[in-house]
């Protein structure tokens, strides 16, 4: 205890020194802790993205590809509509190895009242659909009825709140979980409602007519291949009996993604090994110096009759709290520029992004803490070390 | 005598960067068609909250009697300022536009480290 309170009495009389160590193992900290949310929100955000498709293929209209890519659709929530006719579906289940068939429709609002962006709507046919609908009855168990409808966690409206898309009145009834993609930002509604939208837009001026003429359009088929069905096959299949529809293959979509999430997160653990050796190396310095400038302290001190022990236990106890001190710090302000900003950080990195869960970030600052304040201890006992040895007699004549 | 005026500073720096902020790099969304959505009026009253951090730093700085009570009327302001975007006046409903991603978590850190300097500033003042 009476160590404990010297450290500290000396870490108080000392304010430059201290706060010097502090902003190293803080530095530490900063990057240890950040680097690893952000990681890990992009797995996490892959995971999500992987679940949340929960299809092996995805039919759209060969123009998709030209207009809004459709990867931009799922990352960024960037509204796009195409138009297919509604028949593609029924022919898509006659394909051999098709288990499952859900047809969605796009729609891109008009720049509504409350933001300045459009807003992506998406029609779902409730009794076929496996790719959204679970995650609707999550919150809403009876289903979604017409006008209602079920918005992504990024769009800031509250149950029962009316949103006005293309005039017309809807009345949100569900809050879906974030998923970290684009398809946060989306508003679902069943194909009744996305009918009478579409006539909306009609009247505001907006064709969405296909060369067909058919009034029964869809913008995108969700397919699901049967098990033990070779998904390459049925692929080249669609493709094949369809006529100016491209089939997408879900899993070279979330490669693609990967890749770009693998880059990303070897530069952050690049830059976090580099941080590490770089503030580990500076401490192990700091700390030399320091044991030669406080030999003469450290001398009259064993004069006084303190033990070597107490004396490297001090020292010890002087950098662990230096350590927590600049752990805490790091981590608060890492924090505090991650949380905060995290829409802008998913939107500068153009890549799924859901933020771990409350308990996952506590064990990670507690660790990143403990880790700070290991490390600084460790550069403190080779001082202590050095200290310890130092015969008082001569380090009072001015050698150490 | 330095060390109270070091509060003064730091707020009368936050306030520059709040009110200098909110019609630059803080600002809030840009419509395609020009005009202003509710986050604009947001944006523009925390930048009139900030001017008047800004004088009340000033006045803590160069007056020598009532310096305390100048730093205690900045902690309303702050408050003010940290309720204006999202809680007084609504912003986009969508968290991915500017005015949510940026300008209000940005402008709430700020006006709450204005606070701190501000309460700071309070403590530490000693009145003659």
């Amino acid at each position: 205890m009476k160590t404990f309170a010297l450290s500290v009495q000396n870490l108080i009389r000392k304010p430059g020194r201290t706060v010097a160590l502090s902003l190293l193992t803080a530095f530490l900290s900063l990057a240890v802790f950040g680097g690893t949310v952000v990681v890990l929100s992009l797995r996490s955000g892959l995971q999500s993205l992987e679940s949340r498709l929960g299809a092996d293929i995805i039919l759209v209209p060969s123009e998709a590809q030209s207009k809004v890519s459709f990867k931009d659709l799922f990352l960024q929530g960037t509204a796009g509509a195409w138009y297919m006719d509604a028949s593609v579906t029924e022919k898509a289940l006659e394909v051999p190895g098709v288990e499952k068939a859900a047809p969605q429709t796009f729609l891109a609002s008009l720049k509504a009242d409350c933001c300045s962006v459009k807003i992506q709507v998406i029609g779902i046919d409730p009794q076929l659909d496996f790719t959204v609908q679970p995650w609707i009855s999550r919150s809403l168990k009876n289903g979604l009825g017409d006008m209602e409808i079920a918005v992504g966690c990024k769009v800031e409206a509250g149950m029962g709140e009316i949103l006005r898309i293309y005039d017309r009145q809807c009345k949100v009834t569900a809050c879906l979980e974030p998923t970290g993609t684009g398809l946060d930002t989306a508003v679902y509604c069943n194909m009744d409602t996305m009918r009478k939208l579409l006539e909306a837009a009609e009247e505001k001026g907006i064709n969405h007519k296909i060369k067909s003429g058919d009034e029964d359009i869809i913008s995108a088929v969700y397919i699901k291949v049967r098990d033990g069905a070779d998904i390459g096959q049925v692929n080249s299949a669609l493709t094949g009996k369809l006529r100016k529809v491209t089939a997408v293959r879900t899993r070279s979509m979330i490669t693609g993604i990967s890749d770009s999430l693998a880059g990303v997160s070897r530069t952050v653990t690049l830059l976090i090994a580099l941080v590490w050796v770089l503030a580990v190396v500076i401490l192990l310095l700091v700390f030399l110096m320091i044991s030669r400038e406080r030999a003469g302290e450290f001398a009259v001190l064993r004069l006084l009759g303190a033990s070597r022990q107490g004396l490297g236990r001090m020292v010890l106890t002087e950098s662990a709290l230096c350590g927590v001190l600049g752990g805490a710090a790091g981590t608060a302000l890492a924090a505090l520029c991650i949380f905060p900003f995290s829409a802008l950080i998913e939107q500068q990195l153009s890549l799924p992004y859901l933020l771990p869960g409350a308990g996952t970030i506590l064990a990670l600052a507690l660790g990143t803490v403990l880790l700070a304040s290991a490390v600084s201890a460790a550069a403190g006992f080779l001082a202590a070390r050095r200290l310890s040895r130092v015969d008082p007699g001569s380090a009072l004549r001015g050698g150490t | 005598m330095k060390k109270q005026l070091i509060p003064g500073c730091v707020l009368l720096a936050l306030s520059l960067v709040i009110t200098l902020g909110s019609i630059s790099f803080l600002s809030p969304c840009v419509h395609e068609d020009g005009s202003f959505g509710a986050c604009h009026w947001a944006g523009r009253s925390c930048m009139g909250i900030g001017a008047v951090l800004g004088i009340l730093a000033v006045m803590a700085l160069l007056l020598r009697r009532g310096r305390r009570g100048v730093y205690l009327s900045a902690l309303p302001a702050c408050l003010l300022g940290i309720l204006t975007p999202g809680t007084l006046i609504s912003l986009c409903r969508m968290s991915s536009m500017r005015c949510r991603a940026v300008m209000q978590p940005a402008l709430i850190i700020l006006f709450a480290a204005s606070a701190l300097a501000a309460a700071a500033g309070a403590v530490c003042a000693k009145e003659s």
